[in-house]
């Protein structure tokens, strides 16, 4: 998912575990694009805001039925790689007080942590192997990522409606140097609002991995939806994030994004 | 032929089979009886079964069949000990090959057998010492029996033999591994202890002049008696089966 | 060939007992050999193969000894530029609590990291391992169990599983079962995973890892990357591949297994013994034959190659034996070594499968093969130079002609005098063992002289006690010197061997505890973890102020030790608070002035070592030692040499504050804890026990226990004075029935003598025993005098070579004494069966029997 298609030319590497939720809220609308990489950078320039918060329900539906929730509240201060963002769990109990401080930068991969009010300990989160799975969600970590436009080759492979919206429908293949699980990414963006409707990820030829965006509404003027379900294919799981209490260009203070703070309940 | 209890010696039926890988028969039905005091020779060629006899009478063996009885004493049903015992209180051994030990002087050859019976130490010296003077040994106690003459060595078998008096002295070619002439002095000594200790005397014999010696002579073949000759009064120098004689 | 079917198989087939025997002498070698070498080499393969499998695709490990250093070192390393990836450690072992289950080894790694170097199979296809990686590391208490260890204990995921942490006993909650694969095999495997910071937590460990495991970037070398990360990180870290670790363990155990390797080189050598004396009668006996086939045409070269191809025949049968034998012992000897191990070096380790290394094997069939060759050379050689016509004519033949004694006297004399001559001219290593090994060769030489003497000593008294079975036992043992000696000599060297690893141990065991009465007089010692050895759980140092708190404590005294490597041999530093011990404890160095040593000590200007580093490394008062630490390279000068017997390879004594400053480690193993007068210690130890009650794990001995505790280890430790022992009763057993059932053969006549003139069977038995008796009073007779002698070298060794402790020479009475019935029981044993076939057999054969 990560909307957030990268400047041209930064490098985004795996585990950037914030950066789903952060990406989740974030949608742009703009000008009428001519190809298909047009499309993808307009959607992308979008979700632009100083600033963004949500109160978010995670809740993970595993083959058989199971459900396990998380509850979190998000932070997040700049976008654009250029952005720090805290992510606090909140529920359920075993997980409460965990935070996630995430440091992005114009130029290098971000650096995270990670406090656990248990052991009273924050840990810098190093990079993970992409296909891993994001704590235990249907979102691998490579999902999480910020894309970068130019990794990728686009291709605009037709019209499509999805939940009634007319959509382009967008190939997109990892380019030679670009190391992907995937062997390709269908896309589905909405051509009204510029807002990611849908997409599909392909291992060979299949569909491995689908994600669903709805109830996409504007907020503030950026296009976001308020539900987004990730479904794993092969394990038979999904995921669904729901955003509440959804807000942009709130105003934050600097020391708010730092280690000293994330220790804070 | 029937054996009456009193005889010191008495064997019945006496078959005695060596298992091997051809069953060999040593002696076949043999019955014979000694008298107590009898001087006796048994001869016989080779393998025709006298060592075995010897061997059954002083319980060294056993039979595979038929009974021996020593002085009354059936030993067929003995054991080991028992016969040990058998042994040592009423037979005398003398070898052809002395049979000493070599580490023990003459004086404790002579004990040996007083020792193994208990005796208190100075006691056995004593009887051990008596015994080598009854042989004529008197010089040779402290000699170890390389340092002895064959007659010599074999004098200090008999008195070893001689230990406890016992009422049988068994002699197997007690003169087969001496000269003649002390072949002769050795049977003289054996004569002289029959007649002085009244005991009875067993000689298996090749030598004839030691089989005319004895007051009776009993001839085995193939383990069988062929012969048995009494002589009222025993002819030292000749015996009168000369005809029995094989080898 | 034909030669020996015809001639070796009908002798081996009339003899089978003595045939067996001969072939358990190389048995018992190469079985004590594979047994010992197998045990000790399955430990370090285990070891090695835990931390293979543990290391996975690990390149280099960046660790300090066993000390740990900061987290910031992580940083350090994972800027370098040769370094892919590199992700901190901690292993802790642990109490289960599981009954038969052991110790558990917990991997502290950390979760969020990159886990490429590490197949944790966490997640394979569609299941994942764990549930909710974010409760896991939320929660501390999450642990990941080997499947292995989770199906021997019914174990699922959600159980409780309770195991010893600095905090006391916790229970922990299993939240994942890792699938089979090479890492959940490692430590047999009871193995389980957790959050390297939650294991920081758990096992007191502050803010420090154990150890960094990397790998290298591709197209950069290791050596490069060792080159650049020791530049980085300094001297006092050791950046090797994941094997060094196995090398350090293997020099942990150099003492031990030096006594591994004197003990199989003494139970081949005696099984060489056995073979040459078996050898030497049989070629006596079959003196005839030999004259027989020389007469017939036989070379001096094919008689000597009868009995050459007999003895190698015999060596490969035996090694064969020895070897299954040896790999069955292995098990046994394993356990013990694990043990050991874990009780001396503070090394949790365990041994499930035994190696059978094709190459251990293959040696010790080769040397079971060559000793028996060997020792066979000079009784072929005895056999080629038979003269038939001599030969041929019976007579005396085992009486030692006089010159051969005076021969045998005059080599010995030269030989010890070569041995005394080296001894004086110490300095020299080879030198001294050359004279050790004459020693030997001396007393071998001597031993049928003196066997023949003490037999003659013995006559009259065997006389006295059994006119006749007695005095026919010693003639027995003086009509064949040979055949006694055989044995004599065999008990004699293996109860040699036995005198001198039990003075050992009793010179150590004296040491030990006059160095516990003048250093351990603190009346109470708080420790983490029952186990003393046991530094993986650590106090954190807060606590001295809450135990002097306590009432009824006069002073505590903080105890940090941790095994450094020192110029590259792994040494242990003790770190103390030297003001308040010189106040406490007043030890007289062995080197130095007592005042200056502590007061320079105590000052942090200096370093005192124990006698047995300074020996071992060559040290003297006045050198600048460098110590290098995680926080640069500590440079003092040594002050003092001082008793101490912390640890085999040495102790390196400094004050606490330079510990904390150069290790940036401020925890603590144990506390000294000084009673008030008039406080009664068990009151205080309640009083412990009640204020550290369910916050932390505390375990408190009193000077007794403590004491007491630390001699069980040492009884350990020279647990393998035990092997020696049953060596030595085998050898007495087994040479004592070799040469009892040739004397039953050779003395055959003699014995039916003895029952037609009126032996019974109890008096033939008891010449017999009498005989082994005596045999047995020989051996110890000489095997104690050689043993005075032995213990000097071993000792000798010991100082110089092993462990560098200078130990008192002390005669081991108590074990000798002991030794005596142990071996007189053994000799009646082997007298068993020779006496029963004595009295058996039929006397008509016997008296005829030529």
């Amino acid at each position: 998912m990560s909307r957030r298609m990268g400047r041209a030319g930064r490098v985004g590497r795996a585990g950037r575990i914030v950066l789903l939720a952060m990406a989740l809220a974030i949608h742009a609308h703009s000008a009428l694009a001519q190809n298909a990489r047009q499309i993808v950078e307009e959607a992308q320039k979008r979700t632009d805001a100083k600033s963004q918060r949500y109160e978010g329900l995670l809740q993970v539906f595993d083959a058989k039925g199971k459900i396990s929730d998380k509850r979190w509240s998000f932070e997040r201060l700049g976008s654009h790689g250029n952005s720090k963002a805290v992510l606090r769990f909140t529920a359920p109990a075993e997980v409460k007080g965990v935070a996630l401080l995430v440091v992005n930068h114009p130029d290098r991969a971000s650096d995270q942590w990670m406090w656990t009010p248990a052991i009273e300990r924050d840990r810098r989160i190093a990079l993970q192997d992409r296909s891993t799975r994001f704590f235990g969600t249907d979102f691998s970590f490579e999902d999480l990522e910020e894309r970068d436009v130019d990794q990728f080759d686009y291709t605009l492979a037709g019209d499509d409606a999805v939940d009634g919206s007319a959509c382009w429908r967008i190939e997109s293949r990892p380019k030679e140097s670009k190391s992907s699980q995937y062997t390709k990414s269908v896309v589905w963006i909405r051509k009204d609002d510029y807002a990611f409707a849908r997409f599909e990820n392909y291992v060979k030829d299949q569909v491995v991995r689908r994600l669903n965006y709805s109830d996409i509404e504007n907020v503030q003027g950026i296009w976001t939806a308020r539900q987004m379900e990730m479904a794993d294919l092969r394990r038979g799981s999904r995921t669904r994030l729901t955003l509440d209490k959804l807000a942009y260009n709130v105003p934050f203070k600097d020391e708010d994004f730092t280690l000293q703070a994330i220790r804070r309940p | 032929m029937s054996v009456a209890a009193a005889h010191m010696i008495a064997l019945e039926h006496v078959t005695k089979q060596f298992a091997g890988k051809r069953r060999v028969t040593a002696l076949d039905d043999v019955s014979v009886a000694i008298p107590r005091g009898e001087m006796v020779a048994i001869i016989g060629p080779s393998g025709s079964g006298k060592s075995t006899l010897l061997n059954l009478v002083g319980g060294l063996d056993r039979p595979t069949a038929g009974s021996v009885r020593v002085d009354g004493e059936a030993l067929a049903g003995l054991t080991d000990d028992n016969l040990t015992r058998v042994r040592r209180d009423k037979i005398g051994f003398i070898f052809q090959f002395f049979n000493l030990l070599p580490t023990l002087t003459s004086l404790e050859n002579v004990g040996l057998p007083l020792h193994l019976r208990g005796w208190p130490r100075k006691r056995v010296e004593e009887r051990a010492r008596e015994l080598l003077t009854l042989v004529q040994l008197e010089a040779r106690m402290d000699h170890l029996p390389d340092e002895l003459s064959g007659g010599e060595r074999q004098r200090v078998a008999i008195a070893r033999a001689l230990s406890v008096y016992p009422p049988i002295l068994l002699a197997d070619e007690p003169t087969g591994n001496l000269d003649t002439r002390t072949g002769q002095e050795i049977l003289a000594l054996v004569r002289d202890l029959h007649s002085r200790l009244k005991s009875t005397v067993v000689i298996v014999t090749h030598d004839m002049s030691v089989a005319g010696s004895c007051e009776r002579t009993i001839a085995l073949r193939d383990g069988r008696i062929v012969d048995d000759v009494r002589r009222a009064a025993p002819n030292p120098t000749r015996g009168e089966h000369v005809a029995l004689q094989a080898d | 060939m034909s030669l020996f079917r015809l001639i070796s198989w009908p002798y081996f087939r009339r003899h089978v007992l003595r045939t067996l025997l001969t072939t358990a002498g190389i048995v018992l070698g190469v079985a004590v050999f594979v047994g010992m070498h197998a045990a000790n080499q399955s430990v370090l393969f285990a070891f090695s193969r835990t931390v293979d499998r543990i290391a996975g695709k690990t390149e280099l490990q960046v660790t300090a000894a066993e000390t740990g250093f900061p987290e910031e070192v992580l940083d350090k390393v994972q800027t370098a530029g040769s370094v892919r990836v590199a992700v901190p450690v901690i292993e802790a072992v642990v109490d289960t609590n599981l009954k038969g289950q052991g110790s558990l080894l917990v991997l502290g790694i950390d979760m969020t990291g990159d886990r490429s170097l590490r197949d944790y199979d966490l997640e394979s296809g569609d299941d994942a391992v764990v549930d909710d990686p974010l409760v896991f590391l939320a929660q501390p208490d999450s642990i990941i169990v080997s499947n292995e260890f989770a199906g021997r204990n019914r174990l699922s995921v959600g159980q409780r599983l309770t195991l010893g942490t600095v905090e006391g006993e916790k229970p922990f909650t299993i939240r994942g079962v890792m699938k089979a694969s090479g890492l959940t095999s490692a430590f047999g495997g009871n193995l389980a995973i957790m959050d390297v910071y939650a294991a920081q937590k758990m096992f007191g460990r502050g803010r420090s890892f154990d150890r960094i495991d990397l790998a290298v970037k591709p197209g950069r070398s290791i050596g490069e990357a060792q080159r650049e990360l020791t530049a980085l990180v300094g001297p006092g870290f050791q950046i090797d591949p994941p094997s060094g670790r196995g090398q350090q363990f293997e020099a942990m155990l150099t003492a031990y297994s030096m006594g591994v390797n004197i003990s199989s080189a003494f139970a081949l050598f005696i099984g060489m013994f056995i073979i040459y004396n078996s050898f030497s009668i049989a070629v006596i006996q079959r003196r005839s034959e030999i004259g027989i086939l020389r007469a017939l045409g036989a070379t001096r070269r094919q008689i000597r190659w009868l009995f050459l191809g007999e003895s190698a025949v015999t060596g490969l049968i035996g090694s064969i034996g020895g070897v299954a034998f040896g790999v069955l012992i292995a098990h046994a000897i394993a356990a013990s070594i694990g043990t050991l191990i874990a009780d001396v070096y503070g090394v949790a380790q365990r041994t499930d499968e035994i190696a059978r290394t094709p190459g251990l094997l293959a040696i010790a069939v080769a040397i079971g093969v060559t000793t028996s060759m060997v020792a066979a050379a000079i009784p072929a050689m005895n056999a080629a130079r038979v003269d038939p016509v001599q030969a041929l004519q019976k007579g005396k033949y085992q009486v030692l002609s006089a010159g051969e004694s005076r021969l045998r006297a005059i080599l010995a004399l030269v030989l010890g005098l070569v041995s005394v001559v080296c001894l004086t001219t110490a300095g020299s290593r080879p030198v001294f063992y050359v004279g050790y090994f004459l020693a030997i060769v001396v007393a071998l030489l001597l031993s049928p002289l003196l066997a023949l003497t003490l037999a003659r000593a013995l006559r009259p008294m065997l006389k006295w006690v059994r006119p006749v079975e007695g005095a026919l036992a010693a003639d027995s043992l003086i009509q064949s010197p040979r055949r006694t000696s055989a044995s004599v000599a065999a008990l004699m060297l293996s109860l040699a061997l036995v005198v001198a690893f039990a003075g050992m141990a009793r010179a150590s065991y004296d040491s030990i505890i006059d160095w516990m009465n003048a250093t351990l007089n603190p009346d109470l010692f708080v420790l983490p973890s029952p186990n003393i050895v046991v530094r993986t759980i650590r106090f954190p140092p807060a606590m001295a102020g809450q135990l002097a708190a306590i009432p009824g404590i006069r002073r505590v005294q903080m105890v940090r030790d941790a095994r450094v490597v020192f110029r590259r041999t792994p040494v242990m530093v003790v770190a103390v608070e030297m003001k308040s011990v010189a106040e406490t404890v007043t030890r007289m160095p062995v080197e130095g002035d007592p005042d200056e040593m502590y007061r320079r000590a105590a000052a942090a200007e200096g370093l005192i070592v124990s006698d047995n580093l300074a020996e071992l490394q060559h040290l003297r008062v006045g050198d600048t030692l460098e110590v290098p630490a995680p926080n640069g390279v500590l440079r003092l000068p040594l002050v003092g040499i001082v008793v101490d017997y912390s640890d085999q390879q040495g102790t390196i004594l400094m004050d606490r504050s330079l510990f904390v400053r150069y290790w940036n480690d401020d925890t603590v193993n144990i506390f000294r804890v000084y009673v008030t007068p008039g406080a009664h210690v068990s009151d205080v130890r309640q009083r412990i026990l009640e204020t550290f009650a369910g916050q932390r794990q505390v375990f408190v001995l009193t000077n007794g226990e403590l004491k007491a505790y630390i001699l069980k280890i040492t009884d350990q430790w020279f647990g393998l004075t035990s092997v020696q022992i049953a060596v030595a009763v085998l050898v007495a057993i087994l040479g004592i029935v070799n040469t009892l059932t040739v004397s039953i053969t050779d003395r055959r006549r003699e014995l039916g003598v003895l029952q037609a003139v009126g032996g019974l069977h109890a008096q033939i038995r008891r010449t017999i025993w009498i005989e082994a008796l005596s045999i047995g009073v020989l051996g110890l007779a000489l095997g104690y005098a050689l043993g005075a002698v032995n213990l000097y070298y071993i000792l000798q060794i010991v100082h110089h070579d092993i462990a560098g402790l200078r130990l008192d020479y002390e005669f081991p009475v108590a074990t000798v004494v002991a030794l005596i019935p142990a071996i007189l029981g053994a000799a009646f044993v082997a007298a068993i069966w020779p006496a029963e076939s004595a009295v058996r057999g039929s006397l008509v054969e016997a008296l005829e029997y030529e």
